[in-house]
C-alpha cells in the first residue's frame, strides 16, 4: 500500500525541527519506506509504502506517532501531538425530536433513522446526522487530500476523505434525506444476484456474502466498507447528511473488493482490518471539519453501535531474549522508551518488559517476536553489528552424486556442443498437451487459455521455439526442466528432463551446413554420453514408433531421439537415469610400450546388416584387435579402420596378414562380405 | 674396414644433405645411427680388427660417427628454419574471420543461478530443491499464513485442480521458494543452512512480471543466530554478487513467516547512490527476508527455545536486473525463446 501525504500536514501532529529529508531518512530506515521526496508548491509529499500489516500508518496521525518514535534515536528531537476530540454539543433545537414518536427512538436510532447491524459482518458503527451547506471544501482542504491523489469533490465527500488520511479510519457520508425516506438502515448479507449501482454510476451484480446495507424494502442502499451506491449518496441538492463509520469484517471485505475489482482507498484500508478504537474520534474529527467547512450543525446524538470491542493484550519479554535475538546489548531502558513512544504501556519487572499493546497494533503485536521487531527497527538495524554465521552444518559433499554438478556439467557440455539454452513456461495449452487432459496436472485458474497444464514433455515447447524463429537456417535448442506426471490422492512426480532439438536445413546455395541427420544428433549423445562417464549404453529401435531410436543404460530407459522432419531432430531424456549412471570414477589402462598398426579395410556388405553387428564379428576375431571405426560408408561399401597392438611384442606383417584373413573370412561366411 | 667406414660416411652424408623434410632426415638417422643402422653395425665390427690397427680405426669411427651427427643436427636446424621462413612468406589477412567452434548459449537465468550459488556455498550453504506442484501447508499453512491471508486468494495462487488432502490443504503452485523452509527442516536437524533455488508462479503478467519466474531461498538455523549473522550474510552476498563498493541497508518490513521481517536495499551502481531514475533515492531494493518465526520452527520440528534462524527468499531475475542494469524493457522477454535475445549472452 501506498500513501502520499505532505509535510505540512505531517507537521500537525508532528513537532519536529528535523528537514523533511532527515524524516524520510530516518523513516525509511526504521519505520516505513518513504520511497520518494518530492517538493510541491512550497511544501513537500512523502511517498510512502506501507506493510499490510501497518494500516494504522495509512494516517497522517500514525505517522506522526512513528516519527516521534523513530528521530529521537537518531538524536533529533520530536514530539508527537496526539488528537483530541471533544464531544460536540448537540443543539437540541435542531434534533427533530417530533418526526420520531418518542418509544421508538432506541440506542440504535439516529435521527430519523433505525440502524440494525449484524455484528458478525459490522464491529462497530459510528454515525451521526448533520444539516450542512454543500460546496466546494477551502484550498486547504483540496490540496491536502488532492496531493494524497484523493479527488476533491465537494465539502461532504472531501471531510470524509481527509478523515480517513488523517486518522486512518474509512468514513462515509449518506444524504439523509434519502435514507429517511423509509427511515431504516439494515446490515445484512447480500445475496447471490442482487444488483447495485454504486456512486460512481457503474453496475454490478453481487456474487452474495457481501456486507449491504438494506431500506427495509429490500432495496439495498450501501456497499459497505467499498463503495456506497448512487442512490443514497450526496448529490448537488443534499442538505443532510449522515456521517457514517463503519468497521467491518476484513475478510468479507476483500472478497467485495476483489470479485467485484472495486480497488477503493476505503476496501483497501477495511480488508487490512481499520482499528475500530478510533472509529469514534473519526466521526468526531468529521462533525468538526464539517462544522469548519460545511456550517454543519448537528441534528443528532453521536450513534455507537458497538458489539465487537476488541480484547486488550500484553506481551512480557526478557532482556537476555532481546539481546540474543539481535545480537547486540540493548538495554532495558532504551526498549521501554522505544515501546512507550509507539504507544505500549510497559512496567519493567525485573529483567522483563511487559507491554500492554495498543489498540490499532492488537493485529499484529502478539508474541514476543512482535515485540523484539519492535524494539529493534526503532533502535536501528543500521547499528547492529554484521557478522557471517561461523558454524558448519558437517553435511558431506559428495560432487559424483551432487545433483547440481551433473545438471551443470550437461549444460555446459551441451553449450560447446553448440546448443543454446531456453527456458519455456512449465505449463501450456491443450493444444500442446501430448496426453489427455485427464491425465495431465491442470490449473483450476489459470490466467490465460495458454497456460493451463503441467507440460508432460518438454520437447512441445521446444517446437514452439523453433516456430518462433522461423527465419533460422540452423538452431540447437535445449532445456533442462521439470515435467509433472499426475499421481493420485498426492503431488505429482516432478521428473527432471533433458530435452534438446537441432534443425538445419541447407536453403542456401552457398551454405555449407549440411542437414541435419539422425547420426549428427546420435554423435552428440554418445558425446555427451562419455563425458559424463557412461560408456555401456545402447541405442535399440524405439518402442513408441517413432522414427528414430531409444538409448538404454542397462535395463534402464534414458529416452528417445525422433526424427520428426527431414531436417528437424529432438531429443528427452530422463535425467535421473543420466545421474544413475553418470560418475567421476578414474580407470587406468597401461599404455602398451609397442607400437600400433593402422589398417583400412573396404568390403562390399547387405546394407540392411547392422553395423554394430559387423563390429561386434571384427573385434571377436582377437583380442589383438584394439579398436575398429567406420572411416567412410558408400551405398553398400563400408571402410573400416583397424587399430591392432599388443601389450607383449611388436606385430609383424605375418600376424597382420593373419588377423586380416580371419576378419575377412569371418565377414565373408556371416554376412557374404566381399573385399571391394 | 677404414674404406667401408668412409663410404658409409660419404652416403650418409650424400643423402642428409638432399634430405627435404624432417621425416626423410629421421628414416636416415635411423638408417645409419639407429640400434641395427649401418653405421652403428660397422662399429660393432671393431673388435674384430686386428689388435694393432684397433684403437686408429676406433678413433676414425668415433669421428665420423660424430661427424654424422652432427650432419644431421645441422641439416634438422636447416628444414626447420626453412619450415619457418616458408610461413613467413605467406599472405596473413589477420583481419579475416576467425574459424570458431560452434558454441551455444546458457541462459541468463542459469548464469545467474551458478553465481549465486558459489557465492552461498562458499560461506557453507547447501543447495537444495524443492517441489513446484507443492501443499499449501509447505507454501503457506506452515508459514504462519492466516487462513484468509490475500496470497491464499485465487487472485494471486494458482490452484491445481485436485483434491484437497485432509492435513495439507489444497494443492497449489508454490509462489515463492519458502515453501522449502519446513521441507528442510524435516530433512535435517539443525544446524542448517540452506540454499534452495527453484521456479515459482504467481498469477501476474505484465511488463515487470512472469507467471512463471525464480527465487532464491537462504536458510541458517543454529544455536543463538541473530539478527547480526543475518545481516552478515546480507552483505556477503552484496560485496560478493554486486562488488565491494556497493552499500546494503536493512529496513523493518513485514512478512508472516519472519519476525522481525526486513527488506534489504542496496546502493545503485548506475548512480552510486546519489539518486537516480533507475532507483528510489540512491537505493534499489533487493528483497526480503527476517528471523524465521517461531511458529514456523515448530512447524517444522525445531524446538524456538533452543535454537533460531534466519530466512531470505529473493528473484533470480530481480538480482539480474539489478546487477548488469540490463534495463529489460519487457521482463517476459526472459521466457520468450528469441535466439536473437539469448545469443547476446
Amino acid at each position: 500500500m501506498n500513501i502520499r501525504i505532505l509535510d505540512s500536514w505531517l507537521r500537525e501532529y508532528l513537532k519536529t525541527s528535523a528537514s523533511p529529508q532527515k524524516i524520510a531518512e530516518c523513516m525509511s530506515l526504521a519505520s516505513v519506506s518513504i520511497e520518494k521526496l518530492e517538493s510541491s508548491g512550497g511544501d513537500w509529499i512523502y511517498d510512502i509504502e506501507v506493510t499490510t500489516n501497518r494500516p494504522d500508518l495509512m494516517s497522517v496521525v500514525g505517522l506522526a506517532r512513528e516519527g516521534a518514535a523513530v528521530l529521537p534515536q537518531f538524536g533529533i528531537e520530536a514530539k508527537f501531538n496526539a488528537p483530541k476530540f471533544e464531544k460536540p454539543n448537540v443543539d437540541k433545537k435542531l434534533v427533530p425530536t417530533n418526526s420520531i414518536p418518542a418509544r421508538s427512538r432506541t440506542e440504535t436510532t439516529v435521527g430519523k433513522i433505525e440502524i440494525t447491524n449484524d455484528s458478525k459482518l459490522v464491529n462497530r458503527i459510528c454515525a451521526v446526522a448533520l444539516e450542512i451547506n454543500l460546496g466546494k471544501s477551502p484550498q486547504k482542504v483540496s490540496r491536502r487530500i488532492e496531493s494524497s491523489d484523493i479527488r476533491s469533490l465537494n465539502n461532504a465527500v472531501d471531510v470524509t476523505n481527509y478523515v480517513m488520511r488523517e486518522i486512518g479510519h474509512p468514513v462515509h457520508v449518506f444524504d439523509y434525506d434519502k435514507l429517511a425516506k423509509t427511515g431504516k438502515l439494515i446490515i445484512r448479507e447480500s445475496k447471490k444476484g442482487e444488483k447495485i449501482q454504486t456512486l460512481d454510476e457503474k453496475e454490478y451484480v453481487l456474487a452474495g456474502g457481501d456486507i449491504v446495507a438494506d431500506d427495509g424494502t429490500g432495496r439495498i442502499i450501501d456497499l459497505l466498507g467499498v463503495m456506497g451506491t448512487l442512490n443514497s449518496a450526496v448529490d448537488d441538492n443534499t442538505k443532510r447528511v449522515l456521517l457514517f463509520v463503519d468497521n467491518n469484517n476484513p475478510v468479507r471485505i476483500r472478497k467485495t473488493s476483489m470479485s467485484l475489482a472495486i480497488r477503493s482507498e476505503a476496501a483497501t484500508l477495511n480488508e487490512k482490518g481499520a482499528d475500530p478504537e478510533i472509529a469514534y474520534g473519526a466521526v468526531l474529527r468529521g462533525v468538526e471539519l464539517l462544522e469548519e467547512i460545511a456550517d454543519g450543525k448537528m441534528i443528532s446524538e453521536v450513534l455507537d453501535i458497538y458489539p465487537n470491542k476488541p480484547k486488550s493484550i500484553s506481551v512480557t519479554i526478557s532482556e537476555q531474549k532481546i539481546n540474543a535475538i539481535v545480537g547486540t546489548d540493548i538495554p532495558l531502558k532504551t526498549s521501554k522508551k522505544i515501546l512507550e513512544d509507539l504507544g505500549f504501556q510497559t512496567n519493567i519487572i525485573d529483567s522483563n518488559i511487559k507491554a500492554k499493546v495498543p489498540s490499532w497494533r492488537l493485529n499484529d503485536v502478539q508474541i514476543e517476536e512482535d515485540l523484539i521487531e519492535e524494539i529493534v527497527r526503532i533502535y536501528g538495524y543500521q547499528k547492529l553489528p554484521s557478522r557471517i554465521p561461523a558454524f558448519e552444518t558437517g553435511e558431506p559433499f559428495s560432487l559424483a552424486t551432487n545433483q547440481f554438478y551433473w545438471e551443470r556439467t550437461v549444460k555446459d557440455a551441451l553449450k560447446f556442443f553448440g546448443f543454446t539454452e531456453v527456458y519455456t513456461y512449465s505449463m501450456f495449452s491443450e493444444d500442446l498437451l501430448e496426453v489427455s487432459t485427464d491425465d495431465a496436472v491442470t490449473i483450476r485458474n489459470p490466467l490465460d487459455s495458454d497456460h493451463v497444464y503441467m507440460r508432460t514433455s518438454l520437447v512441445p515447447s521446444l517446437l514452439e521455439a523453433v516456430r518462433e524463429n522461423k527465419g533460422r537456417i540452423e538452431l540447437k535448442l535445449f532445456e533442462l526442466a521439470n515435467v509433472y506426471i499426475k499421481k493420485q490422492k498426492n503431488l505429482p512426480d516432478e521428473k527432471l528432463k533433458l530435452a534438446g532439438i537441432y534443425k538445419s536445413s541447407t536453403s542456401l546455395v552457398l551454405d555449407k551446413n549440411p542437414k541435419a541427420s539422425f547420426l549428427d544428433v546420435k554423435g552428440i549423445i554418445e558425446a555427451l554420453l562419455e563425458d559424463l562417464g557412461i560408456s555401456a549404453f545402447e541405442f535399440k529401435p524405439t518402442e513408441s514408433g517413432a522414427f528414430g531410436a531409444a538409448i538404454y543404460i542397462g535395463k534402464d530407459s534414458l529416452g528417445e531421439i525422433e526424427q520428426l522432419e527431414e531436417d528437424l531432430i529432438d531429443f528427452e531424456f530422463d535425467f535421473e537415469t543420466i545421474l544413475k549412471y553418470a560418475t567421476l570414477k578414474k580407470v587406468y589402462k597401461p599404455i602398451s610400450k609397442f607400437p600400433e598398426s593402422i589398417e583400412d579395410l573396404r568390403f562390399e556388405i547387405d546394407e540392411t546388416i547392422p553395423y554394430e553387428k559387423i563390429v561386434r564379428n571384427i573385434r571377436e576375431q582377437s583380442n589383438l584387435i584394439k579398436d575398429v571405426s567406420l572411416l567412410d560408408i558408400f551405398q553398400n561399401k563400408k571402410t573400416f579402420r583397424i587399430i591392432y597392438q599388443s601389450y607383449e611384442k611388436n606385430l609383424t606383417n605375418e600376424d597382420l596378414t593373419n588377423l586380416r584373413e580371419k576378419i575377412t573370412s569371418v565377414l565373408k561366411s556371416k554376412f557374404k562380405a566381399e573385399p571391394a | 674396414m677404414e674404406h667401408e667406414l668412409l663410404k658409409i660416411k660419404n652416403d650418409a652424408s650424400s643423402l642428409i644433405i638432399a634430405a627435404e623434410d624432417e621425416q626423410e632426415l629421421n628414416q636416415i638417422k635411423l638408417d645409419f645411427l639407429g640400434k641395427s643402422g649401418k653405421l652403428t653395425q660397422l662399429v660393432k665390427e671393431i673388435k674384430n680388427v686386428p689388435e694393432e690397427r684397433r684403437p686408429e680405426i676406433g678413433r676414425l669411427a668415433n669421428e665420423i660417427l660424430a661427424s654424422v651427427e652432427d650432419l644431421v643436427e645441422t641439416k634438422l636446424n636447416e628444414l626447420r628454419g626453412r619450415k619457418r621462413a616458408a610461413v613467413k612468406k605467406q599472405i596473413l589477412d589477420i583481419t579475416l574471420p576467425g574459424k570458431k567452434p560452434q558454441a551455444g548459449h546458457l541462459h541468463l537465468i542459469t548464469q545467474a543461478i551458478e553465481e549465486i550459488s558459489e557465492i552461498f556455498e562458499h560461506i557453507g550453504f547447501t543447495r537444495v530443491r524443492y517441489p513446484e506442484v507443492e501443499w499449501d501447508w509447505y507454501a503457506f499453512g506452515s508459514l504462519n499464513f492466516s487462513e484468509n491471508h490475500p496470497a491464499r486468494d485465487d487472485w494471486e495462487t494458482f490452484f491445481i485442480d485436485a483434491e484437497p488432502d485432509p492435513r495439507m490443504g489444497p494443492m497449489i503452485l508454490t509462489p515463492h521458494t519458502s515453501s522449502g523452509q519446513v521441507r528442510e527442516m524435516e530433512r535435517r536437524k539443525p544446524p542448517i543452512k540452506m540454499l534452495n533455488i527453484a521456479k515459482c508462479y504467481r498469477r501476474q503478467s505484465d511488463i515487470s512480471h512472469t507467471q512463471m519466474f525464480h527465487q532464491f531461498e537462504g536458510m541458517a538455523i543454529g544455536d543463538g543466530v541473530s539478527i547480526a549473522d543475518l545481516k552478515g550474510t546480507f552483505d556477503f552476498f552484496v560485496h560478493s554478487y554486486f562488488g565491494k563498493n556497493r552499500k546494503s541497508r536493512l529496513r523493518p518490513f513485514h512478512f508472516q513467516f519472519t519476525e522481525p521481517s526486513v527488506e534489504i536495499d542496496v546502493s545503485c551502481g548506475v548512480c552510486n547512490g546519489r539518486g537516480c531514475r533507475l532507483c528510489k533515492g540512491g537505493w534499489l531494493e533487493l528483497g526480503g527476508g527476517g528471523m524465521i518465526h517461531p511458529e514456523v520452527l515448530r512447524n517444522g520440528g525445531v524446538d524456538p527455545k533452543k535454537y533460531s534462524g534466519f530466512a531470505f527468499g529473493w528473484g533470480v531475475e530481480r538480482v539480474l536486473m539489478m546487477k548488469e542494469g540490463l534495463e529489460l524493457d519487457d521482463l517476459r522477454i526472459l521466457y520468450s525463446n528469441r535466439l536473437d535475445f539469448l545469443e547476446q549472452f
